[in-house]
């Protein structure tokens, strides 16, 4: 247990300390002057001292980011089945949508704000925009490569196609629908930062970066780029963890021993004994 | 026993050109175990698509119980040499699988799902997921599954084909217990004689283009079978007889 979780935490912060060492030895190599690039440290102190400026526009882009994720995600595996169980849609609908991200998102943030206004809308939708593409291919994807024979035997049971797809379809689908949802996690706080940026109005962590910037202060221009990466590292890991919680089966041999079910099992014990029992007289 | 639970009559499928199946009539005895052997692509798995339902035939009527139930569903159980579990429940809860399909899993369908595990040596096993049970151990959990469906004509269509022969032989005999204890009518297919005989009373004969039964042979090897009966010169002589049939050799 301790070595897995050496391995599995341990790992992935040793390279990030790493890349850290890697920064600072480039930036005292080559001396870089501070107004350029600064030093880690640097950039980390910059972020813990102007943190109660920091905190609550970071919170913002965490809210722009979960919302605008959580909007992508349903209507990504929304369009997904859709498209996968209607032909017809799928035919017509999907090159609209393979159009809608190749429209360069930048060119689409202003816009957008132009029509939604200085608040959060504009960047929920950006980030649901970037968010339910890779959703709804990898949902299509996986509705369509759940084993035929599978479904054939839901038939030969005389399984409504309902019943066929919450309990065979959907489940088939898990890996590819958290494949989706992970590249989307990584993409969303790029789509949140995308939209502060283009709001030149009010306050946000992209805008304090801007300022940042035109002040020449590196060190709180990195800082800020720590912090957005933070945010995006975090979501993922969690959509990660939700996926580790929700698939057992990838990992375990055995299911957990759920407590609604404990007293299904305890009966089991009894069970085992009788049919044991009439099993030695025959 | 003679009573006859399944009848088809004059039953083709032709695939485009290909005739898949040739008129094809055949009635099933309550309680028996048929075998069918064939060559692959001579239609066998067709045949069990048509009486499960999945494919509508061309022409030609399935009786079951004396109704007809040609290109119906939900009135046979059937199991394929792949085992089909699905690797997000586990053992007990793919046991329910056709009722969980059909209506909502309760308390009726867990008990006997654990009862038939349990007395089918899978007991140990209730709440592992399909990823850690071996071959044999899954093609036992598919046959449970089909078997607490509670239909009385069971389809399995090559169950024991990717099995190694040990295995294979400790499921032939575990199948027959089974068999004996439930009373249920069996359809088996394969392409292995030695394991048509020492299952079936009876052989059916498949031959393909097209497609059609070819000998109706009836098995009288003496119950219970055990290894003696792979040497018995019964067996023998009615395994060269099935080879001529499957081989080409005039007989
Ligand atoms: N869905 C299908 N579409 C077209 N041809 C098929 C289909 N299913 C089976 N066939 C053809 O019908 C013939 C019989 O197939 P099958 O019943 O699967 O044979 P067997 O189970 O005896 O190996 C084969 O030639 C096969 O290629
Ligand atoms: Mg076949």
């Amino acid at each position: 247990m301790t070595r897995k979780l050496l391995r599995n935490i341990g790992v992935p912060v040793l390279s990030l300390l790493l890349l850290l060492a890697l920064w600072q030895a480039i930036v005292v190599g080559f001396n870089v002057a501070p107004y350029v690039a600064p030093r880690p440290w640097q950039a980390i102190l910059s972020v813990t001292q102007n943190w109660s400026t920091i905190w609550p526009l970071a919170l913002g882009t965490i809210r722009e980011t979960v919302y605008g994720f959580l909007i992508g995600a349903f209507l990504g595996v929304f369009l997904g089945v859709v498209m996968a169980k209607i032909p017809v849609l799928q035919r017509s609908v999907y090159p609209v949508l393979v159009l809608s991200q190749a429209v360069p998102i930048i060119a689409l943030a202003s816009p957008l704000v132009l029509i939604l206004g200085f608040s959060i809308m504009p960047k929920i939708v950006i980030v649901a925009w970037i968010v339910f593409f890779p959703v709804t291919v990898n949902v299509v994807d996986g509705l369509s490569h759940v084993d035929p024979d599978l479904i054939n035997l839901a038939r030969v049971y005389g399984a409504p196609r309902w019943r066929t797809f919450v309990h065979i379809e959907m489940p088939a689908t898990t890996t590819p629908l958290f494949s989706g949802l992970k590249i989307g996690a990584t993409y969303a706080v790029t789509g949140a930062v995308i939209g502060e940026l283009a709001a030149s109005e009010g306050s946000s962590l992209a805008l304090y970066q801007e300022h940042a910037n035109s002040n020449l202060n590196a060190a709180a221009v990195y800082g800020t780029t720590m912090v957005m990466t933070a945010i995006g590292i975090s979501w993922f890991l969690l959509v990660v963890a939700t996926e580790v919680a929700a698939t057992p089966w990838q990992r375990r041999s055995v299911a957990r021993r759920y407590p609604w079910r404990r007293a299904r099992f305890e009966t089991d014990g009894a069970a085992s004994i009788v049919s044991s029992l009439s099993k030695g007289e025959s | 026993m003679e009573n006859t639970l399944l009848e088809l009559r004059g039953v083709t499928k032709r695939f485009g050109e290909a005739t898949a199946l040739a008129e094809t009539s055949l009635s099933i005895h309550e309680g028996s175990f048929v075998a069918i052997v064939g060559p692959s692509g001579c239609g066998k798995s067709t045949l069990f698509n048509v009486i499960a339902g999945l494919l509508a035939p061309d022409g030609g009527e399935v009786r079951l119980q004396g109704e007809p139930v040609t290109g119906a569903t939900g009135h046979v159980g059937y199991m394929l040499q792949k085992d089909l579990l699905v690797p997000w429940r586990t053992v007990e809860d793919n046991i329910t699988m056709a009722a969980r399909l059909t209506r909502r899993v309760n308390n009726v369908d867990r008990a006997e799902a654990r009862r038939v595990a349990t007395e089918y040596g899978l007991g140990d096993f209730l709440r592992h997921y399909p990823r850690a049970l071996s071959g044999g151990m899954r093609q036992r959990v598919a046959f449970m599954r089909t078997l607490v469906t509670h239909q009385p004509l069971l389809l399995l269509d090559e169950p024991f084909g990717a099995l190694d022969a040990q295995t294979r032989l400790d499921m032939q005999q575990w199948l027959l217990q089974v068999w004996r204890d439930t009373g249920r009518t069996v359809l088996f297919i394969t392409h292995d004689v030695d394991e048509s005989l020492f299952l079936s009373d009876r052989v059916l004969v498949m031959s393909p283009r097209p497609g059609r039964v070819v000998a109706d042979i009836t098995n009288p090897l003496a119950r219970p079978r055990d290894m003696e009966t792979l040497t018995d010169p019964a067996f023998i002589e009615l395994k060269s007889r099935i080879m001529h049939l499957l081989h080409g050799g005039a007989s």
